[in-house]
């Protein structure tokens, strides 16, 4: 066994051993995301055609930020009560940069400046005070939503319609702008300062033990978490080519669903950015299929957040189960 | 003789005015194997810590080299002092090359440099006898393996000072040997290794050099040679009892309040004990060897089982706390922050809370009697001052006695007590011995799970010893003594019957 796995793991094996039992880890619930892609497929064959594969990547772009934002500070040990109030704040300074002499390039810098200063101020106060991230992140929905609402006070601003048309057109360039967030989320996890977000979430004092600037790391998280967090409120902004202070509101609950259903853990250091991104695909096809059935909006919230308490428990039960049989059996 | 690397000199430390080290200097020279022993709570773990740069000592100070340093964890490191500890500092979602490389990974362009990592987590891997795929990751592992994956770690910084904290608590044999092939090894490179363990025939097989330590103070510093293991247990026993103990006279019955075959809970198994009314009896062991869920399975707080049982008079185990309350048992847990009282409470309200969740059903709360009553247990346990205010204003010591006092108004029959003097000062201690050998008086059974041997000597008609989840003796009258204990808890027989 240690023969045949040492040769298997040769030169830069390991690297792709590690990632294979991830996603290995993650085997159910890409199943039951095939699945629920096929049902929405065979109910809405217009998913396969190119346009319609277009409009579906333009719904999820902006969940699977705000998801794997969440991932990261659930895996950092905390939640973010402010993604909502952040992808607001985002959107209002794209709508309000890109039509001035800073054009689009510098638009998007100052919406990116914006949520790494806003996540890195939040991560600050979080880890150097040893506050409680729920408590820090709500207080700071009001504030960066004041924000939003002091530079916008009701919807307006503009975004260049050539933005509107590349984003949010008939090309998939939204799946594309995710898969290059996936890759370089891929080249974040492979340095010590990614890799040790998952010591310094699960267990502090070992990491702080071993070496880990556990404080460096917690708020590096913090700080990408809130960029990511804006750039959706960009793209939300692209796609309704105006800003709105308040359209982000949906997504401190629906990025907090995606990544449990994702199988992220409340504990920090529990879950994997792979599953934080499947739980956002499964949550935008479940919200489409819902909303395609033409169920009413109220029925809708009853059966996500019955999904979503369900995703939560079966491995519970399993789990109980599994401990109850071992114990008849020894 | 070779210069130490690692040196403590008379380093003083107190936690709360609570001493723990008194003045204890140690030496950790290359290519010696240096063991640590003590009794619990003896200082060993604060010792470690301050050669660990985990605490500062309050006074000494700790020599890198012959160099006076202040030292901190991340200095400590740089000087290449390595800790394995008891509690593991491994990420179980990572793999079991990630964590060995954690905090100083080999790095190609900033990213991690996973062939550099897989090399050399392979080859550290192989030496501590880890025969697992390294992209394992760490939570599929047992307790044993991850423990070896923290010795690869220790190892994977080439460090010239090896402390390793009981290493061998949770290996198999197999994995053991490995280990004490693994120090071998290390010490002829030069390493100097700090070994701390409770198997004494561990020590007397790898170990070169002891340092023993009694409340904190050093009782013996000498080479290994020519000691044997019965004369290491004298060096960590015998403190002087004085006037702590009140003096007592046998008052057990022959009727077993408690009379279990065949116990399991938790950690234990196979335990047939019987607890006597009118009888103390000690549960002794080293810490964590299944006395408290020896205890928390007969209150019926953890799922437990028995071949059979008897509980004053009934048969079968109560199977939940509820149960357990009305056959007349109380339990008086070990962590009194947690578990004994309601801090943020008042103390009178604490006092009440067992009565209340019972015997009032649905009626009114009558607010005369009820203080009243309060009134009474405070006078009867000497708990001074305003019984409205919260519970945490009290000591640490007033507390446990709030802890034992709200169990009376039910008036029980059985006292099961974890560890109720652990943290509490001389007076209280007094007191609550007093009060444990007058409700022997009063006929009632009293089942001590204890750390301090002492008082498991000088308090208990009879003492079992605990090893490994299973009551390894049950000693009675003279047979009682610190040393037979402390030889029992820590296999000292084995060591005799080996060698």
């Amino acid at each position: 066994m240690s023969t045949m796995s040492a040769s298997a793991v040769a030169h830069r094996g390991l690297y792709r051993a590690v990632q294979l039992r991830r996603n290995k880890g993650i085997g159910g619930l890409t199943i039951v995301v095939l699945l629920f892609l096929a049902a929405y497929a065979v109910l809405f064959p217009g998913l396969l055609t190119f346009e319609g594969f277009a409009k579906f990547s333009q719904t999820w772009l902006p969940l699977a930020l705000t998801a794997m934002a969440q991932a990261m500070l659930m895996l950092a040990g905390g939640i973010s009560l402010s993604v909502g109030a952040t992808v607001s704040l985002g959107a209002v300074v794209a709508a309000t940069t890109m039509g001035t002499p800073l054009g689009v390039a510098g638009g998007l810098g100052a919406v990116v400046l914006v949520g790494l200063v806003v996540g890195a101020i939040t991560g600050a106060i979080t880890v150097r005070l040893r506050l409680p991230a729920i408590i820090v992140t709500l207080a700071g929905s009001f504030i960066i939503g004041g924000v939003a609402l002091l530079i916008l006070p009701r919807p307006g601003g503009s975004v260049p319609t050539t933005v509107s048309d590349l984003l949010a057109g008939t090309s998939p360039v939204a799946f594309g702008l995710l898969l290059a967030t996936i890759a370089l989320w891929k080249l974040y996890a492979a340095t010590p300062l990614g890799l040790g977000l998952y010591a310094a979430g699960e267990n502090p004092v070992g990491a702080y033990r071993s070496g880990v600037a556990v404080d460096t790391v917690l708020i590096a998280a913090y700080a990408i978490s809130g960029a990511l967090t804006a750039l959706a409120g960009f793209f939300v902004a692209a796609q309704t080519g105006s800003g709105d202070p308040v359209i982000g509101s949906a997504f401190t609950l629906n990025s907090i669903a995606a990544a449990v259903l994702g199988g992220v853990g409340f504990g920090g250091g529990q879950g994997t950015m792979r599953g934080a991104f499947l739980g956002s695909l499964l949550l935008t096809v479940m919200i489409n299929v819902m909303f395609f059935l033409g169920l009413p909006p109220v029925a809708q919230y009853i059966a996500q957040g019955l999904i979503i308490v369900g995703a939560v428990a079966l491995p519970e039960i399993a789990k109980r189960r599994a401990h109850r049989a071992g114990r008849v059996q020894s | 003789m070779a210069t130490p690397v690692l040196e403590a000199r008379d380093v003083r430390k107190a936690f709360f005015g609570n001493p723990v080290l008194k003045g204890v200097s140690i030496a950790l020279e290359p290519g010696r194997v240096h063991a640590l022993l003590g009794e619990n709570g003896a200082g060993k773990s604060t010792l470690i810590n301050i050669l660990s740069g985990a605490l500062a000592p309050d006074s000494g100070g700790v020599l890198v080299d012959g160099v006076a340093l202040p030292l901190t964890p991340v200095v400590a490191r740089r000087h290449g002092i390595a800790v394995v500890q008891q509690e593991l500092s491994l990420t179980t979602h990572l793999s079991i090359a990630e964590n060995i490389g954690l905090g100083a990974f080999p790095r190609r362009f900033g990213l991690v440099d996973y062939g550099a990592l897989a090399r050399s987590a392979r080859a550290l891997c192989e030496r501590v006898g880890l025969d697992e795929d390294i992209a394992r990751p760490v939570g599929d592992l047992s307790l044993g393996r991850r423990q070896l994956v923290e010795i690869a770690k220790a190892l994977y910084r080439n460090p010239r000072v090896l402390i390793l904290d009981e290493p061998t608590s949770s290996l198999s044999a197999h994995e053991t040997r490995t280990l004490i092939g693994l120090v071998t090894a290390l010490k002829r490179q030069g390493t100097a290794i700090l070994y701390i363990s409770h198997r004494l025939a561990e020590v007397m097989e790898i170990c070169d050099y002891v340092t023993v330590l009694k409340d904190g103070s050093r009782t013996a510093d000498r080479s290994l040679d020519g000691v044997d293991a019965a004369a290491l247990v004298r060096l960590m026993v015998g403190r002087d009892p004085g006037d702590l103990f009140p003096t007592w006279r046998p008052t057990a019955e022959q009727q077993p309040a408690i009379a279990v075959r065949g116990f399991a809970a938790g950690r234990v198994r196979g335990v047939d004990l019987d607890l006597r009314a009118g009888e103390v009896l000690g549960i002794g062991g080293l810490v964590g060897q299944g006395q408290e869920d020896l205890l928390l399975g007969l209150y019926g707080a953890i799922p437990a089982a028995a071949t059979t049982a008897q509980f004053g008079g009934r048969d079968g185990l109560p199977g939940s706390v509820t149960a357990a309350n009305s056959c007349g048992l109380a339990y008086i847990p070990a962590d009194r922050k947690r578990e004994g009282v309601h801090l943020v409470h008042a103390i009178g309200s604490n006092m009440l809370l067992p009565g209340l969740a019972r015997g009032a059903g649905w009626a009114w709360r009558y607010p005369a009697p009820e203080s009243t009553q309060i009134r009474a247990l405070a006078a009867r346990f000497g708990i001074k001052g305003d019984l409205g205010r919260a519970a945490q204003a009290l000591s640490g010591g007033n507390q446990q006695k709030v802890a034992l006092a709200k169990w009376m108004p039910l008036d029980p029959k059985i006292l099961l007590l974890n560890d109720p003097t652990r943290g509490v000062d001389i007076e209280t201690k007094r007191d609550i011995y007093t009060m444990l050998r007058g409700f022997a008086a009063e006929g009632r059974a009293v089942m001590l799970a204890s750390s301090d041997t002492p008082e498991l000597v000088h308090l208990c008609d009879r003492v079992a010893v605990m090893r490994d989840g299973r009551v390894v003796a049950v000693l009675a009258g003279p047979e009682i003594s610190e040393e037979r204990i402390v030889a029992l808890a820590m296999a000292a027989d084995d060591v005799r019957s080996a060698a």
